[in-house]
């Protein structure tokens, strides 16, 4: 997998760098939006991350241009303004999707490995496994050495989640927005009730602990 | 920049307004002058046709030399003098009479001739009348001077006055530019007229601007002066594990705390960022008709699990029909934090209901806990960002969760309220305008 990051901040570019090659991509970086956008159209990519203020040509620009070439790379944007006209331009000019800064790393490979994914067309499977848990998604059915656990909508989703990301941290921010599609902040952390909720179940029973909290980053099943 | 262009507009205008008075002024002129050559013209051929008519009368009763005889005598007394000439049939010249000083060449002069070829000739010199004209020029000339001075001056101050209170509000506007101060106003005169109107709508417009950059200073305050605490924490964090003996367990624990107080920090920023926006009227809200219900549905689908956990009993009590028009998502946001707030001060075995109502033309929606309540003298604080009462303070709440509320409520046009009996529970109360369908529906 080849990635390009499009960055004019140093240490941004290096810490995505270093985080992607880690999840195994080849990764190309363009410290402005000329060199980036004439990487982007003389090599090809599995997917291009691209900062939106970048010197000498901003990053809906680089996106609009390559979108004229012809080329369909899946482009996630990275901008500092949050507001939903930003993302929506972004979105429009031929980005895939869009994160804000400051983001974590976690849901950012989440989205890229997405993109990825989405782009490859990938089957999707009707039933997840894990270790000696399975989880089929069209009975709705989850057992864990072959016995049966009963989840609630929410626990199942959650753990639909976790299983489709195993071995990869997901953060709360995340888990909000895939499981309740919610996108704000809530003051109680209703993220941590869940998989308190869903470790009862699905671990305090078992001798291994799947479900596993990573402090200040996420939760992740390993 | 400011003074060229209303400089060059107003010396554009007095120049128009003195062109025009001119050419008015000379037309009237010169019709004048024309009027009275022509009249001074009509009166000499009008002596000279009397003349010409009595000496007829005279020449048919007396003969050519009677005429002549007459004419002499005539010519010698009489008070104006003409020029006379009598030619018999033979074509002699039987008498001329040419006063003194006068230049055959200037002559204008009428003719009659008899039956018998004989011939009288009256002239009157044109010199008189050439004096006059002339005078009368040289007079007009020095009036149409006059005129333009006139013309000049005039346009020049009138275009002066009527752009004077331009002048000032240029004035006063690039001082307001240059100092920055939004301040300052431009004074109003007393006439009610356009330029008048215009001062006081700029007068408005930086009212309103004022308001604005004097809410978002505010907000950049609140927030710089939020954030300073939750900094403190993280660098604080780092700070005691750089100076502490190196050890793995410490560091991966600092950078833990390090990595959620920063969490924290953004969460606070969001959350302030929208509180803001909100009160200062720029919060981008999408109305669309949303049904109270939903918003419901939704925070009690968020804390469901919470509620079931702490052993709180989460019931809805809705009508289906109350609908109000405002941004779904800030909606839905307003009844999660409201929920949340009833669950993180309801004890175990606690009840909280949520309802929404109809109250004549607004829509109410309703938090009702049985939790440890509100002492009276917390109650007006609670909305007041990072306001946390004595017995929330344990909690890892921001504070910032009912300002939103109250902000996001009011941006809607709605209003907030909030009973309490400390011990037995509190009441919160959000009205909101029923969207116009629903009325016409009810």
């Amino acid at each position: 997998m080849r990635a390009l990051i499009i960055e004019d901040d140093r240490t941004i570019a290096d810490f995505l760098a270093r985080g992607l090659r880690e999840a195994g991509f080849v990764v190309d970086h363009a410290p402005d939006g000329e060199e980036g956008l004439e990487a982007a159209v003389t090599e090809t990519y599995d997917v291009a991350i691209v900062d939106l203020m970048l010197p000498r040509r901003d990053g809906l620009s680089v996106i609009d241009e390559l979108r004229r070439r012809g080329r369909s790379t899946p482009v996630l944007i990275l901008s500092a303004r949050r507001s939903v006209d930003d993302r929506v331009r972004g979105l429009q000019a031929g980005g895939d999707d869009y994160l804000t800064k400051p983001f974590a790393f976690a849901e950012l490979l989440a989205r890229v490995q997405a993109l990825v994914r989405r782009a490859t067309r990938a089957i999707e499977p009707t039933t997840l496994s894990f270790g000696d848990l399975t989880l089929d998604l069209l009975s709705r059915k989850v057992t864990r050495a072959d016995v049966t656990i009963d989840l609630r909508p929410r626990e199942f989703a959650l753990l639909e989640y976790l299983m489709r990301n195993a071995g990869r941290v997901v953060s709360k921010t995340m888990i909000l927005s895939h499981v309740w599609e919610y996108n704000f902040d809530p003051q109680t952390n209703i993220v941590d009730v869940l998989v308190s909720r869903l470790r009862d179940k699905i671990d305090r029973p078992f001798e291994t602990k799947l479900l596993h909290t990573v402090r200040g980053v996420g939760y992740v099943l390993r | 920049m400011s003074s060229v262009e209303p400089g060059y507009f107003g010396l554009r205008l007095a120049l128009w307004y003195a062109t025009l008075f001119v050419l008015g002024s000379l037309a009237i002129v010169s019709l004048t002058y024309y009027l009275t050559a022509a009249s001074l013209a009509q009166r000499d051929r009008q002596i000279i046709q009397a003349k010409l008519g009595e000496y007829a009368a005279l020449y048919r009763r007396a003969g050519i030399r009677g005429l002549a005889d007459t004419v002499r005598a005539e010519q010698s007394t009489a008070p104006e003098r003409l020029f006379v000439r009598v030619v018999d049939r033979g074509a002699e010249v039987i008498m001329l009479s040419m006063p003194q000083g006068w230049d055959p060449s200037t002559l204008e002069t009428g003719e009659l001739r008899f039956a018998d070829g004989a011939l009288v000739q009256v002239g009157k010199s044109v010199e008189a009348r050439r004096d006059l004209l002339a005078r009368f020029r040289a007079t007009l000339g020095l009036v149409t001077l006059l005129i333009v001075a006139i013309a000049l001056t005039g346009g020049w101050l009138a275009t002066q006055s009527a752009l004077l209170p331009i002048r000032r509000l240029i004035a006063a506007l690039s001082r307001i530019v240059k100092t920055g101060r939004t301040d300052e106003r431009v004074p109003v005169s007393r006439h009610d007229d356009a330029i008048n109107e215009l001062t006081m709508l700029f007068n408005a417009m930086l009212d309103r601007i004022e308001g604005l950059v004097r809410g978002m200073r505010e907000a950049l305050d609140n927030v710089s002066h939020d954030l300073r605490t939750p900094l403190t924490r993280l660098r604080g964090s780092a700070e005691m594990a750089l100076a502490s003996p190196p050890d793995l367990d410490r560091y991966q624990e600092a950078l833990a705390d390090c990595v959620e107080e920063a969490d924290r920090v953004l969460v606070m920023l969001n959350t302030l960022m929208d509180i803001s926006e909100a009160e200062s009227g720029a919060m981008p809200l999408r109305r669309e008709p949303v049904p109270l219900a939903d918003v419901v549905a939704r925070a009690i689908d968020l804390y469901r699990e919470v509620a079931d956990t702490k052993g709180i009993r989460l019931a809805a009590d809705v009508s289906a029909d109350v609908v109000v028009q405002g941004d779904r998502v800030r909606l839905e946001q307003v009844g999660a934090n409201l929920v949340d707030n009833a669950v993180k001060h309801t004890p175990a075995g606690g009840q909280i209901n949520v309802e929404v109502q109809r109250d004549g033309d607004r829509a109410l929606l309703r938090v009702r806990d049985t939790g440890s309540g509100i002492p009276a003298d917390e109650l007006p604080r609670i909305w007041d960002r990072l306001y946390r009462g004595d017995t929330s303070r344990a909690d890892r709440g921001l504070g910032l969760g009912l300002s939103l509320v109250k902000a996001v409520v009011e941006a809607h046009g709605g209003s907030v309220g909030v009973t309490s009996e400390p011990g037995r529970g509190s009441t919160f109360t959000v009205s909101l305008p029923l969207s116009a369908q629903a009325e016409l529906r009810g």
